[in-house]
């Protein structure tokens, strides 16, 4: 490259430091951190607050929350704090706690818009009354009691003040907070005149102009014996304990958008995104939720088994309960308690806050090709033909920074991308789409048209003096527009309509990266807490929804330019509560090592259970070289996650999956037609994310919530209720031990052979393939043609791999669009369900579809199935078809066989069904 | 239709014809190659697959549903993964087609019979094609006629000159064995002659011991001025070096310092056995010099620190977002300050043949053939003159020069080497009869002769052992089977692109230039991909990821030239050299015979269009 002998000194220089190079030194630590530090310093029954002036009005349950005792000196700055408890529809309890406004605050809190979703709104229950009670073992004290829903109460304990939600049966208590006595509420003052409200780090000075405003509070979730959630850490998906007896990491989780260089593979720091949404899961086999609307630094603790001994409070012990504690800079109180009880409820009822995710467009399911950087017209048409000399499908190929003019996002490079519509037009010829990339930096240059519009309407972030904010990233010095604004977000949009992205095609795609945002002069490599955004909002107050806000505008500017019938594609780092309804997520800057791979799995099970399902990690690792074999597991894994996509930077060696010899090249191609084969099943499982928020990639106790067994796992994941995929994690390994949950038996997907469902399988590891099974009693509909891409397998046939449960019966679903716009929403799908039993496969209408295809089912496999019978009898037109033994599937070196009805010729869109004689 | 007719033609008789009225099975015979033809003219009703997995009916023949894993039951149907489609192309060359392309939607074979079931119309465009294609092969195979003709020259010339390095190997062998005895002879003389010296000269030392201390403080004196004096002019050298380091780029600094160094160890060689005076000058000056390095590097270990550790505190905004972008790019910083203490690094870790060699490069960039190729031209030498009026400085120098070895002797010595060889033996010979060993006080006349003719004579050897050196390195190199690539020893191709200048120096090494400043790209390795390609391998290394490489893939032209180069990978890069070195007749019989293919198809195709 252009890196001349200095470069080679600098590695001198810095060898030492590429091995470790985390710097744990530039992020603060929770006692770097004064809020959390106070707070981790309070101690159980420390809040005095009572709940005063109860009452129903507007619908909600309302109180004051005042001091006990008001004469205490210490106390005389506080003021009442506005509590209100509403209620809406399946079980979902929103509680506010917040400065009261009537009594002059020196600022309004923020409080974060946009995220909840407006028919959230629509499905508030008004509340009438409520009642009051006196709970045995409350010291005789009050309770205000409301309805939550069928079977469920919300509960207001007035003294000391405490909320929590119940099951009527027997008041088992599901989530609560407060019941620790750890609520406070750091309410905005004026500043006295000796004091100091500058916070410093690493030469950097946060003006804190308003002074400390955090709060925190304790959560307990009931029946609960693991805690998942909070995205995003690079960590386990069952959350370890942060304090307590027996930890010795003492950091909480953290939450806080920051771009990490070359992050740990085990860390409870804050990366990119940030979902503050926790499920719980149990023996019972329920789950419950709790999610606080909050986008400022959060710390979270979960606290050990007994790190209240001390404390002397009794709870109520018939259950085993997970205590948690929450921290946050600034903002108010604005949570959900999500009373489950099945773990696909929770999730459910979080997205109807937080809406739904978006149905991705279909090619965008198949395999993206990214690299930083290909460089040139010729490098990309390079590429783009090495997949079809390889004959390797693939969808996206992916442009990053490079491709600028001087990282002028909406511009290209003359000399390396001279006719950008040409290129995406030649690729379109094959189906496959381009993704650019479109970062919020803008470079401060008065000739960039962006820049000097940005500069001259005021829409960028304004620093602590009011100019606007001057970062250093890519372009050099950059601004960042203030996402928090409409009016700037709807500018943003249009800056994505085909005349002012000059050089954009419709195939061309968005990607977003670095809208943490990350800032390479900034306090941790993020934007100063004190700039400005619209309304005075404090940077610090809305952190970590820049991104989400970002990402939202730049999924918009997609949607206008299709004049709202293209779906949007694009990829963001950053996240937040919500991002789900914009785009797809992946989880940033991994490396290639093996523990990356391992912790790309609880990685994208977290994102799925928080609502984020389309994710995925850089394939391959993003740092360093991967080992032929590391990159061919990686391959093998990622196939599978809901998000694919192979990336590197640009100091390593290229590895595009024909560069490792002709077996290598085999097992990667077969890797991703694997992923191809099962893309009729993976479009089916977004829709159905789309419809319920129920992921794509799921933990095994989301389909088996019983099965102890199964609830710290996190090397193994469900795809869909049907798929179980465990990856492999170390070099050369020989045997794999796999756990299958539940009754009934699995079966291989590469040999077919049945395996007991409830135990561990010591398994002998292939290099073909990593371990994966369908479920018994379930039907994964499949393509079996190889193509290009995703686009020329519309008109191609399907397979139904029906695999049988013990009483010789399976289901399973398929659904169908155009894979593009949007008129699936007024009924242009396809949705059929497939039931086997007694011999019999039928195929009937899942809702009123109106929607054509000339496809055809081809192959009917199925496993379990006693051989014997020749024919099958296809109705209507009473046509026969054979049966015979038939591949498995194609591809690999195993011809593993199993019984297959050939050619029964039925239409996917049309109602039928197929007797086995 | 015209697709179907097509196949017909070519499709004799195979099974199933009977039935071909029906719509389905006028695919029926799509995709077969001809080599393929009687595999399925099968008798029986049921035909093998050929991984022998499975049989399969006629009726299941291309009836769209794959039987057969290896994919022979469909040849012309995107059913089996595996399968490969034949297009005949005819007026073209024809193709196999993953059965992937089939009924995909887009066009592959220029006859369109990828294309059948009414998704798109794919128009014929074999002829123009097939035309385009053979104007191209014909071009090519002139090309590779003519390349070839000028590689049996070249191949000829090779065998010539390695004929002849290796009989003027042989005898620069001769020669060395009758000067080494000669050497040895007036070495025994000299040091003779030394002993008697050393005695007459310890007798005056004790004479003038007395004088000497006398004399000693006036010429301490006279010392510590001239010492001032080069201190004052170091500063200033120092100070417009450092002018030159903000100019330019940070890779200027570094061939600054390799200057000023080598010039010190110039000085210091220079001065071995001078007199104590200017020996302190040079121990001075290195002082100062290292001084100086030392003097940064602290200072920016210093900023590192601040920056890696103590972020921020002290370096601008600017800067700080400039190296933590770093991390990710592993670009330089451009911070004047830290390039200057790499710079210094290097200079430390460089190893001395490196900095010599890249001295070298400098100095012999005028001489640099870039390929136009004669082959006496690289042959430059020192010629008898300088051989006469060697002298030993002027030696050091040239051979550090010279990269292309031949500093030499070479004709010189080969032609009438006999005769020199013999006249300088008669002088000593004559010297040594002359000198009378056991005359005290010693001849100094006579004493001057023994050691002139000494010093000469065995500057002459290692002149001699130093061309034999290498000779012999240049000949154990792999010049191709047929020693095509000789030409290529000792020349640099060379091709400008945008900002840099790649040099590739075949046996050598690959170099990126940029201004006046060289990377290297990798030292010779090896040829790979039977000759077909050149390896330059553990080039400097990249921040954060591999050291340099560079694969020179060798083309078919009539000259020798670059025509590509590429960095694929980072520092990972990859040429194009033309050469008629790999234009070989098996090839060129190949390319005829394929445009014969082309030819002998191309009427009857027209005829049918």
């Amino acid at each position: 490259m252009k890196m001349k002998q200095v470069a080679f000194l600098f590695l001198i220089f810095l060898a030492s430091q590429t091995v470790h190079s985390w710097k744990k030194d530039e992020f603060r630590a929770c006692d770097q951190t004064p809020f959390c530090k106070r707070a981790r310093f309070r101690k159980p029954g420390a809040c005095t607050l009572i709940a005063h002036d109860v009452s129903i009005s507007d619908g909600d349950l309302t109180a004051k929350l005042i001091p006990k005792a008001p004469h205490d000196q210490d106390q005389d700055q506080i003021k009442p704090l506005t509590l209100s408890v509403s209620v809406y529809q399946d079980g979902i309890m929103r509680l506010k706690i917040d400065e009261d406004p009537s009594l002059d605050p020196p600022k309004k809190r923020f409080q974060v818009a946009d995220v909840v979703v407006s028919e959230f709104e629509t499905k508030k229950l008004w509340l009438q009354s409520a009642s009051a009670e006196k709970i045995n073992g409350d010291d005789g004290g009050l309770s205000s009691v409301v309805y939550l829903s069928d079977g469920y109460e919300a509960v207001l304990r007035h003294d000391p003040f405490e909320v929590y939600v119940r099951e009527k049966a027997g008041n088992r208590r599901v989530v609560s907070l407060n019941s620790h006595g750890l609520f406070d509420f750091e309410q905005l003052r004026v500043k006295k005149e000796d004091e100091d409200w500058e916070e410093r780090f690493r030469g950097h000075t946060d003006t804190r102009p308003y002074g400390p405003q955090s709060i925190s509070f304790d959560v307990s979730f009931y029946g609960s014996d693991f805690v998942y959630g909070i995205p995003e850490h690079a960590s386990s998906f069952a959350l370890k304990p942060t304090r307590g007896p027996g930890v010795e990491e003492s950091e909480p989780f953290r939450l806080f958008n920051l771009d990490v260089f070359e992050y740990l593979h085990e860390s409870p720091f804050g990366i990119y995104g940030s979902i503050p949404f926790m499920v719980s899961h149990g023996k019972s086999g329920q789950s419950s939720g709790f999610f606080w609307l909050n986008a400022a630094e959060m710390q979270i603790d979960v606290l050990a088994k007994g790190w209240d001994a001390e404390g002397g409070i009794l709870m109520p012990t018939e259950q085993s309960r997970i205590d948690t504690f929450w921290m946050s800079e600034a903002g108010i109180v604005d949570t959900f308690f999500f009373v489950g009880p099945g773990p696909k409820d929770v999730v459910k009822q979080y997205v109807s806050v937080t809406g739904l995710p978006a149905m991705p467009q279909l090619f965008s399911t198949g395999y993206h090709q990214c690299r930083w950087n290909y460089r040139d017209e010729e490098d990309v048409e390079n590429v783009d033909s090495k997949f079809d000399e390889h004959d390797i499908p693939y969808d996206v190929l992916w442009l990053d920074i490079e491709h600028t003019d001087g990282k002028r996002y909406f511009t290209w490079d003359k000399m390396l991308f001279p006719h950008p519509e040409e290129m995406q037009r030649k690729l379109a010829a094959k189906g496959r789409h381009m993704v650019t990339i479109v970062d919020p930096h803008i470079k401060r240059d008065e000739s960039f048209h962006l820049h000097k519009d940005a500069s001259q309407r005021g829409y960028y972030v304004k620093d602590a003096t009011g100019k606007d904010y001057d970062g250093w990233c890519w372009p050099g010095s950059s601004s960042y527009p203030d996402m928090l604004n409409p009016e700037i977000r709807s500018w943003w949009a249009e800056k994505f309509s085909y005349d002012n992205y000059v050089g954009s095609t419709p195939s061309l795609y968005i990607w977003n990266d670095m809208n943490e945002p990350s800032v390479f002069n900034g306090p941790e490599v993020t934007m100063p807490r004190d700039a400005l955004h619209l309304g005075g909002v404090e940077h610090r107050e809305l952190h970590n929804a820049y991104g989400y806000y970002f990402h939202m505008a730049t999924a918009e500017g997609l949607l206008k330019r299709g004049d709202g019938k293209d779906r949007p594609f694009v990829l963001s780092r950053a996240f937040f509560a919500g991002s789900q309804r914009y785009g797809a997520v992946w989880t940033g800057d991994n490396s290639a090592d093996w523990d990356h791979l391992r912790v790309s799995v609880p990685m994208v099970l977290t994102l799925g259970l928080t609502g984020m399902t389309f994710s995925g990690a850089d394939v391959g690792g993003f740092f360093g070289n991967p080992e032929p074999e590391l990159l061919v597991r990686w391959y093998q894994l990622g196939a599978y996650y809901p998000f694919f996509r192979g990336h590197a930077h640009h100091d390593t060696k290229r590895r595009e999956p024909w560069l490792f010899g002709e077996r290598n090249t085999a097992l990667m191609r077969d890797a991703i037609r694997i992923r191809y084969t099962l893309l009729p099943y993976f479009y089916t499982l977004f829709r159905e994310a789309n419809v319920s928020g129920v992921p794509v990639v799921r933990p095994l106790w989301m389909e088996f919530p019983s099965d102890e067994a199964a609830f710290s796992n996190d090397e193994a994941f469900m795809v869909g209720n049907s798929l179980l995929v465990q990856g492999i994690y170390t070099a050369r390994a020989k045997h794999v031990s796999v756990y299958l949950p539940g009754k009934e038996s699995w079966y291989d997907l590469r040999t077919g052979t049945a395996y007991k469902g409830g135990k561990v399988h010591k398994l002998e590891v292939s290099e073909e393939s990593i371990p994966a099974f369908q479920r018994a009693g379930t039907i994964v509909p499949r393509k079996d043609r190889l193509r290009r891409s995703s686009t020329q397998m519309v008109h191609d046939p399907y397979t139904l791999v029906i695999a049988l449960n013990s009483s010789q019966a399976a289901e399973g679903e398929l659904y169908v669009d155009d894979g593009k716009s949007y008129d699936f929403k007024h009924g242009a799908y396809i949705h059929r369900r497939f039931v086997f039993s007694n011999g019999h496969l039928t195929s009937s209408p899942v809702g009123n579809s109106r929607f054509s295809s000339d496809c055809i089912i081809e192959r009917v496999i199925l496993l379990g199935f006693t051989p014997g019978a020749k024919t099958a009898l296809v109705e209507p037109g009473n046509q026969k078809a054979e049966i015979e033994l038939g591949p498995l599937r194609f591809g690999g070196q195993h011809a593993a066989v199993a019984v297959t009805i050939r050619k029964p010729g039925v239409r996917v869109a049309e109602d039928w069904k197929i007797k086995i004689l | 239709m015209r697709v179907y007719s097509i196949f017909i033609l070519f499709f004799i008789d195979s099974f199933l014809p009977s039935s071909s009225s029906s719509s389905s099975s006028k695919h029926h015979f799509l995709g077969i190659s001809p080599q393929d033809e009687n595999y399925y003219k099968s008798s029986s009703d049921t035909i093998s697959c050929k991984d022998g997995s499975n049989k399969f009916s006629k009726s299941q023949f291309n009836d769209d549903f794959c039987d057969c894993l290896d994919g022979t039951d469909e040849p012309g149907t995107s059913a089996c993964p595996t399968a490969k489609f034949y297009c005949k192309n005819a007026g073209h060359i024809p193709q196999f087609l993953f059965s992937s392309r089939v009924n995909d939607g887009i066009c592959d074979c220029c006859d369109g019979s990828d294309e059948y079931d009414g998704q798109v119309k794919c128009p014929n465009t074999c002829w123009e094609a097939g035309k385009v294609a053979r104007d191209r092969l014909i071009k090519k195979i002139a090309t590779y006629k003519e390349g070839a003709a000028l590689r049996k020259l070249e191949v000829e010339k090779a065998k010539v000159a390695i004929a002849k390095e290796e009989a003027e190997l042989t005898l620069l062998k001769n020669e060395e064995k009758v000067l080494k005895v000669h050497v040895g002879e007036l070495k025994e003389h000299k040091e003779l002659i030394e002993k008697e010296e050393e005695k007459v000269r310890l007798q005056k030392e004790k004479e003038e011991k007395g004088k000497r201390e006398a004399e000693e403080d006036l010429r301490e004196k006279g010392k510590a001025d001239k010492e001032g004096k080069v201190e004052h002019e170091k500063v200033e050298e120092e100070a417009s070096t450092e002018n030159q380091l903000t100019e330019s780029s940070h890779d200027d600094i570094i061939g600054n310092v390799e200057d000023s160094s080598s010039k010190e160890h110039a000085l210091e060689n220079t001065h071995e056995s001078a007199s104590p005076t200017t020996e302190d000058v040079s121990s001075v000056a290195t002082e100062i010099a290292d001084d100086a390095g030392s003097k940064i590097s602290p200072d920016v270990d210093k900023k590192e620190n601040e920056v890696l550790s103590d972020i921020s505190e002290g370096i601008s905004r600017e800067e700080l977002g400039r190296i933590v972008a770093s991390r990710w790019t592993g670009e330089s910083t451009k911070n004047q300050g830290s390039n200057k203490d790499h710079a210094d690094d290097s200079h430390e870790e460089t190893p001395k043949d490196t900095h010599d060699e890249q001295y070298d490069h400098h100095a012999t960039d005028t001489v640099v053939d870039t390929g136009k190729d004669d082959n006496e031209k690289y042959d430059y030498e020192i010629d008898d003159e300088q051989d006469e009026s060697y002298e030993e400085e002027s030696h050091d120098d040239m051979s550090s020069y010279n990269y292309d070895d031949e500093p030499d002797l070479s004709d010189t010595t080969s032609s009438y080497n006999s005769s020199w060889l013999e006249k300088i033996q008669q002088k000593a010979r004559n010297i040594l009869k002359a000198f009378n060993l056991f005359q005290t006080p010693v001849n100094l006349t006579e004493a001057a002769t023994v050691r002139k003719e000494y010093v000469d004579s065995s500057t002459k050897l290692s002149k001699i052992q130093s061309r034999i050196s290498k000779l012999k390195e240049k000949l154990k190199h792999d010049f191709g089977p047929e020693k095509e690539f000789y030409a290529f020893y000792g020349h640099c191709f060379e091709t400008n692109q945008t900002k840099y200048v790649y040099k590739v120096c075949p046996y050598k090494q690959a170099s990126q230039e940029e201004g006046y400043t060289s990377t290297s790209l990798g030292n010779w390795d090896k040829f790979e991909d039977s000759y077909r390609m050149m390896v330059f391998s553990n080039g400097e290394n990249c921040w954060n990821g591999p050291d340099r490489s560079m694969k020179v893939k060798l083309r078919c032209g009539l000259k020798n030239e670059i025509t590509d180069v590429d960095e694929p990978s980072r520092c990972e890069y990859v040429a194009v050299l033309s050469t008629p070195a790999v234009c070989l007749e098996d090839k060129l019989k190949e390319l005829q015979h394929k445009l014969d293919l082309m030819n002998k198809e191309q009427p009857r195709e027209h005829d049918e269009l």
